[in-house]
């Protein structure tokens, strides 16, 4: 707030003659732009879904490339079902981080709570109810209560979603209560994911520490080999299926007014407090929401892994989760699926021998370029930079005359553009 | 009784009368009691005292720094006092008492804030940002299953309309210039339906015609609401105001109608003889 306030007379300056200029172009131009607003309307809400058909289409023939010889092993289908599961908890940050304006830099933790879940089930199956080697090894002679609930299936499936979603509303309720935000949210949250870290390494008995939940297969059965290839279709459709509706599902919860209420809290919190609603209890619900996605994605991501650690509560994969959202474009669900499957698809092809240690670098200067300069990440790039390059460039090639209003417009609406992803910085 | 009808029958032929005659009638809708606040041993008021009367307009005014930003941060539950209470009296209802609430009941209870930066949802269209800013619907479960009735949409249209924002419904609302954005702040508040309407230097940035015009606006408002601003230009003060309270280093230095104001000679002295008639 205070830094707006400093600036608030030369930002509203500018803002103002930018408009103006705009103002002026829309006069210029007159009918034009209308029948433009009109196609860039319907590019806006149909771009999205269009996008994302092709996707789930690109993912979905993948088992009929295999089975027709185009590819020539199954560790692609498996690792997109992995891309999928990390698809759906990307749709969560980015409606925690990109909507709402706040930056968890934990959601590894209620990606390893899922996660945790579902691995539990699935080596009871394989232990058939039975304690585990690890149980053994660290001196419990039966099974702990804390696996109990996880010896039948429909109760492993309740708790994939209430435990991250309890965890969250928890520790969403005392952060938000009080009002933390900022990066003291971000740091808060980083720490307790470091925190339960630790607390799954130190209950090894429980957890099997380092090691993690290993040797288990799907809720489908083994994946693994050509004997259980209607295993690994069956579990990657139902995967794929999962993504589907979440994305339809989080694209509706934008469009409604609770949807409007996060960008409103991203860009105004102090306005939206001062327009009667309880922004802790709005953000709180988001958190919720969030934790539950990435648990829901670190079920179905167990289940094509064949077993979880708590690497995955490590602070850089934590943050390597929001690299691909800002990189896929923030403020758009389509943009965290987007930059979800790039990022990982470009590690998955490119990263091997020598380069693994040279995508790191490749990824981080991808990451500092878009922060730098297409703040949208690529989906902004196509919805608002190349447009308003296309409208410069129109204008420059337009004859000369009228060509200086049109070049103003553009220019207005860059420089707005702008304006509002000055704010975005703020609250980034 | 009936001699009071008379007067009131009397005085409400001039504008300045009818705000002796609402001052006359005694039905405050606030009350700022005792109120003090320090701020790391600064003193930004001190043992303030204000009652605000239904249904005018009232006026706060004084040097920078004087302190009127900070009540109204106050009143509107922003900062909390060091000591003393505020009241409010809405219409047919129990009185409450505002320091004890948060911020968000106190807008729901009828108390709107326009702050000196437009605040307004950048990223949002001005519909959207008059849909979030009706009244009540304010609830987490409510808001996801919300569509506006006919009658709020025909409010938000009306609202719009008068204060000339209709054609940028669809608008973005970052792009609006300066002086559509402090209009559709004040919109925003008044779709709310408050009861107490508290205007933070509301004419900042608009041209001379722009500003008569609020006023004029205001004026309607009047009789929905009771209207407090902060501001400077004293044209504007001496267009609309009923009621003038002066500050001056945190406290009331005196309080009356315009033309008593603008004739005292401490007034003078600390705020106007300073180049506040502008």
């Amino acid at each position: 707030m205070p830094i707006r306030k400093v600036s608030s007379k030369a930002t509203s300056k500018v803002t103002g003659t930018a408009a103006a200029a705009a103002a002026a172009a829309d006069a210029t131009t007159g009918a034009t732009t209308g029948k433009k607003s009109l196609l860039q309307r319907l590019a806006k809400s149909a771009g999205s879904p269009v996008v994302f058909a092709i996707i789930v289409i690109g993912l979905g023939v993948l088992p009929l490339l295999y089975s027709s010889g185009a590819i020539d092993s199954t560790a692609m289908i498996i690792f997109s079902g992995k891309c999928i599961a990390l698809a759906i908890l990307a749709i969560g940050i980015d409606l925690i981080w990109g909507y709402t304006g706040m930056l968890s830099l934990g959601q590894g933790l209620f990606f390893a709570l899922g996660g945790y879940c579902m691995a539990m089930h699935l080596k009871m199956v394989a232990t058939g109810g039975n304690i585990t080697e690890f149980m053994h090894t660290g001196g419990l002679s039966e099974l702990p209560i804390i696996w109990r609930p996880f010896l039948t299936f429909p109760a492993t499936l309740v708790l994939i979603i209430v435990v991250p979603a309890v965890v969250g509303g928890l520790v969403g309720f005392f952060i938000f209560r009080n009002r933390v935000k900022g990066v003291f949210f971000s740091i808060i949250s980083q720490a307790l994911t470091w925190a339960a870290f630790s607390l799954f390494m130190a209950t090894s008995p429980w957890t099997n520490g380092n090691t993690g939940i290993t040797e288990i297969k799907s809720v489908f059965g083994s994946i693994r080999g050509d004997a259980n290839l209607d295993h690994l279709y069956m579990l990657f459709y139902v995967s794929l299926g999962v993504l589907v509706l979440v994305f339809i599902l989080a694209t509706l919860l934008t469009r409604t007014k609770f949807g409007k209420l996060l960008i409103a809290i991203r860009d105004g919190e102090n306005r939206t407090y001062f327009s009667g609603y309880s922004v802790s209890r709005y953000k709180n619900t988001i958190y919720v929401i969030s934790a539950v996605l990435a648990g829901i994605g670190g079920a179905l991501f167990v289940n094509f892994n064949g077993s979880i650690s708590p690497s995955v509560m490590t602070i850089s994969y934590s943050i390597m989760m929001v690299v691909w959202v800002a990189i896929g474009g923030r403020g758009t669900i389509i943009g965290a699926v987007i930059g979800t499957l790039l990022i990982n698809f470009g590690e998955y092809t490119i990263a091997s021998g020598s380069m693994i240690q040279a995508w790191q670098f490749i990824v981080g200067g991808i990451f500092v370029v878009v922060i730098l300069f297409f703040k949208g990440g690529i989906v902004g790039i196509f919805t608002s930079q190349l447009p308003a390059a296309w409208r410069w460039l129109q204008a420059r090639l337009g004859g000369r005359g009228q060509g200086k209003g049109a070049d103003q417009g553009a220019g207005g609406q860059l420089a707005a553009s702008q304006a509002g992803s000055s704010a975005d910085a703020e609250v980034g | 009784m009936t001699a009071t009808a008379a007067t009131t029958a009397t005085a409400a032929a001039t504008k300045a009368a009818t705000a002796t005659a609402a001052a006359a009638t005694k039905d405050p809708v606030l009350k700022v009691n005792n109120i003090s606040v320090s701020f790391e041993g600064f003193l930004a008021l001190s043992d303030v005292q204000v009652d605000v009367q239904r249904n005018t307009i009232h006026f706060f005014i004084g040097p920078n720094g004087a302190g009127k930003t900070t009540l109204l941060d106050i009143i509107c539950g922003k900062t909390r006092p060091s000591a003393g209470t505020v009241t409010y009296f809405p219409q047919g209802r129990e009185m409450i008492r505002l320091t004890d609430l948060k911020e968000y009941r106190i807008v729901n209870v009828g108390v709107g804030r326009k702050f000196q930066m437009p605040s307004i949802f950048i990223n949002l269209t001005v519909w959207d940002n008059m849909i979030l800013s009706l009244k009540g619907h304010k609830g987490v479960w409510d808001s996801i299953f919300f569509r506006p009735s006919a009658a709020e949409r025909a409010d938000i249209e009306q609202m719009l309309e008068r204060f000339d924002l209709l054609e940028q419904r669809d608008t973005i609302a970052g792009a609006l210039a300066h002086g559509q954005k402090q209009r559709l702040e004040i919109a925003m508040q008044l779709v709310q339906k408050p009861e107490l309407i508290m205007l933070d230097e509301p004419a900042a940035g608009m041209g001379k015609q722009e500003t008569f015009q609020l006023g004029e606006v205001l004026r309607e408002i009047c009789g929905e609401c009771t209207v407090i601003v902060v501001e400077h230009d004293m044209e504007f003060v001496k267009q609309i105001a009923d009621v003038v309270t002066v500050f001056h280093e945190g406290k009331v230095l005196m309080e009356g109608s315009i033309s008593e104001v603008l004739a005292d000679e401490t007034v003078q002295a600390v705020y106007l003889g300073r180049g506040g008639e502008r």
